[in-house]
């Protein structure tokens, strides 16, 4: 218990003395935070920009503008030619541009003509889903227009409110995502890369000459591990929540829970990575060639949905997505833990599944 | 006091082997209670070898050790209690301070020593509160000396345990190593320095290639040189071995690159001979000195190689 107790108090000495690496694992992922927060801003992480060329120029096609500006996530460039227009549609400046054809008032005004009236949109189809979404809004609000024309009731209609009903933007989505992302490299990472080094420096096999138990030095290790990355956690929600005002909404025990099952689960992955490295050199590699997948797939900084479908199945394996998954359940809707029993049945086939395979691949020297 | 002797170590057969290459070929020996027994060997003749399967690190292929009265290939927890061990180019947490370290390490035992004391006697206690990287190469050898007693063990396992340190450095690291047999502490020690096992070890076992050539005590084994000064030069031009084995008093000739060694028990009659003879054949003699024989003769005169391959 003794020696459990000083190894830990060590690690934590070594931690704290190691200026530098403390000061990046902790850096990296508030620079992150903050950047992608700032650009990507509070809105929905999702904004459009329409061009607008109004050759009618009348009252009524002023007025179909001003219902397309008004929805928040449509940033509107107007005054126009057609020819520009359509060049920064191509340049991917613009995503989409309505074109309002001369007439368009004198149709609407014309009750008698039952012929439907074409308002051209062009769309650039290499980005196809900012498009589709700017087309639905367009769409919607030409639709509006024309129900409201032919006094039409609708008889049933939508009440959107859900996620709404949160509040929640893009920082909302990445502050968990940036946990996520922090647990895996500063556990996988860190552990692949110090314990390879203090086996090529001797360190493991000296110890190895002690009555020390290798149960009781990775228990310590865990330990401080465990120490470090929740104090980690809290400085990037501190920053979080002075920045940005992100809140966790869940239990904090909840939150807490995962960092344990995704320090242990990237742990355990640090330590097989650790065992198969034949250097110090060759761990960072090792773990970068496993680390920097995962930060794409894992939904750190997009939504896992967004990911094409033959990437789905590795997806749903790797830990990472269900760590950020989950950290994001519990800070954004407040999940409770009980309801994210298969996040953390996932990490825990892995905590074990990688300890397991850890066991046999550890070498002391 | 022979009859109050105790063996703490008796080595059976060790063997080593690393595929086709035999490491360590079937070696033993014993060493009394009290003793500093020395493993002499040049690099690669199996000595680290030896000392880590017999503190636990390395598993033999054939063979076993009773260390303290535990044997090492089914008491190894009992054997790790009793010894304290020094590895060769171990190097410890930087980031630690000197005490700090110490009392990681005697976390890991159930007896300890007192740390002030073992700081003390190994000549560390104005660096106590340092981080162990500013520490001198002396320093940190004497503080893997310190880690290896923070349990008070019976058995000090010391691996080149002077290698790469200054002269000063060494001697003050001497001084240690014969405290410990004052407090009548067993040690062995790997060396390839033959002063160093000169004058630390009480008795000498000659690695060479895996196999233990020769175990006596450093002055017997000079004594069975039979020649107790040796006559070293260089020289331009050809010579034979045979004449030089004619000269009077020559008990062997040695050559050693471009280096001969005459021993003998008569240096001054080999000496005015040599001399003799090379001026009547006009060769021109440079470097000539003469010394004691060491033993790194007695190493050459049964491997016919030098101890430090230069």
């Amino acid at each position: 218990m003794r020696a459990y107790w000083q190894l830990t108090l060590s690690q934590l000495r070594i931690f704290i003395r190691n200026r530098q690496v403390l000061f990046w694992t902790l850096a990296f992922p508030i620079f992150l935070m903050v950047m992608l927060g700032s650009f990507l801003g509070n809105g929905n992480g999702l904004s459009i920009s329409i061009g607008i060329v109004d050759q009618d120029n009348t009252i009524l096609s002023k007025e179909l503008s001003k219902i397309l500006a008004e929805n928040e996530v449509v940033h509107l460039e107007s005054n126009l030619s057609e020819d520009k227009a359509l060049t920064q549609v191509k340049e991917g400046d613009l995503q989409l541009v309505v074109v309002i054809p001369n007439g368009y008032e004198t149709r609407m005004k014309d009750n008698a003509n039952e012929e439907q009236f074409e308002l051209p949109v062009y769309y650039n189809e290499t980005n196809i889903a900012v498009s589709q979404v700017g087309l639905t809004l367009v769409n919607g609000v030409v639709d509006g227009i024309s129900k409201e024309k032919a006094d039409y009731k609708p008889s049933i209609v939508t009440d959107t409110r859900g996620v709404e009903a949160l509040n929640l933007s893009y920082i909302d989505f990445l502050v968990p995502g940036i946990l996520a992302m922090m647990i895996m490299s500063n556990n996988m990472n860190g552990v692949a890369g110090q314990i390879a080094a203090w086996r090529e420096r001797g360190i493991l096999r000296r110890m190895q000459g002690t009555t020390l138990k290798a149960s009781t030095f990775i228990a310590a290790q865990i330990t401080a591990r465990l120490m470090l990355n929740g104090l980690q956690a809290l400085i990037v929600l501190a920053v979080a929540h002075l920045v940005f005002g992100v809140s966790v909404n869940g239990s904090w025990v909840s939150l807490v829970s995962f960092v344990i099952l995704g320090t242990l689960a990237f742990m355990a992955i640090g330590f097989i990575i650790a065992g198969i490295a034949k250097t110090p050199e060759s761990a960072a590699p090792i773990a970068g060639f496993l680390s920097f997948p995962m930060l794409f797939l894992g939904g750190v900084f997009f939504p896992v949905r967004d990911m094409p479908d033959f990437l789905q199945p590795i997806i749903n394996v790797i830990p990472i997505s269900h760590l950020s998954h989950a950290l994001r359940e519990i800070m954004n809707v407040g999940t409770p833990f009980m309801e994210l029993g298969f996040e953390a049945l996932i990490l825990g086939c892995w905590i074990i599944g990688a300890f397991i395979v850890a066991s046999y691949t550890f070498k002391w020297e | 006091m022979e009859a109050m002797q105790e063996t703490m170590i008796e080595v059976k057969n060790l063997v080593k082997k690393y595929g086709t290459f035999t490491a360590v070929n079937s070696i033993g020996f014993s060493v009394q209670k009290g003793e500093i027994f020395g493993l002499l060997g040049p690099n690669g003749a199996g000595k680290s070898t030896t000392l880590e399967m017999m503190v636990g690190l390395r598993k033999p292929d054939e063979g076993t050790a009773i260390i303290g009265g535990f044997d090492i290939s089914r008491e190894m927890k009992k054997v790790k209690e009793v010894i304290g061990i020094q590895l060769q180019s171990t190097t410890l947490f930087e980031l630690l301070t000197v005490e700090e370290i110490l009392r990681l390490y005697a976390s890991f035992y159930r007896v300890n020593v007192s740390i002030p004391d073992l700081i003390e006697e190994m000549v560390l206690t104005e660096k106590t509160k340092s981080r162990i990287k500013t520490l001198s190469g002396g320093q940190k050898q004497r503080l893997a000396i310190a880690l290896a007693l923070v349990h008070d063990p019976w058995i000090i396992f010391l691996d080149e345990p002077t290698t790469g340190l200054d002269p000063q450095a060494r001697r003050t690291l001497w001084d240690i190593v014969l405290k410990l047999k004052e407090k009548g502490k067993t040690t062995v020690l790997t060396t390839h320095y033959m002063d160093e096992a000169h004058v630390l070890c009480d008795r000498i076992a000659i690695m060479d290639q895996g196999k233990l050539i020769a175990l006596d005590t450093p002055t017997n084994l000079v004594k069975s040189l039979q020649s107790d000064s040796a006559v070293e030069f260089q020289f331009e031009g050809e010579f034979l071995t045979g004449e030089l084995e004619m000269i009077d008093g020559v008990k062997q000739v040695g050559k050693r690159k471009d280096t001969y060694v005459l021993y003998t028990d008569d240096i001054q009659m080999t000496l005015i001979n040599l001399i003799h003879m090379t001026t009547k054949k006009d060769i021109k003699l440079t470097d000539l000195q003469t010394r004691t024989s060491t033993l790194e003769d007695v190493f050459i005169h049964m491997t016919g190689r030098s101890l430090r391959e230069e």
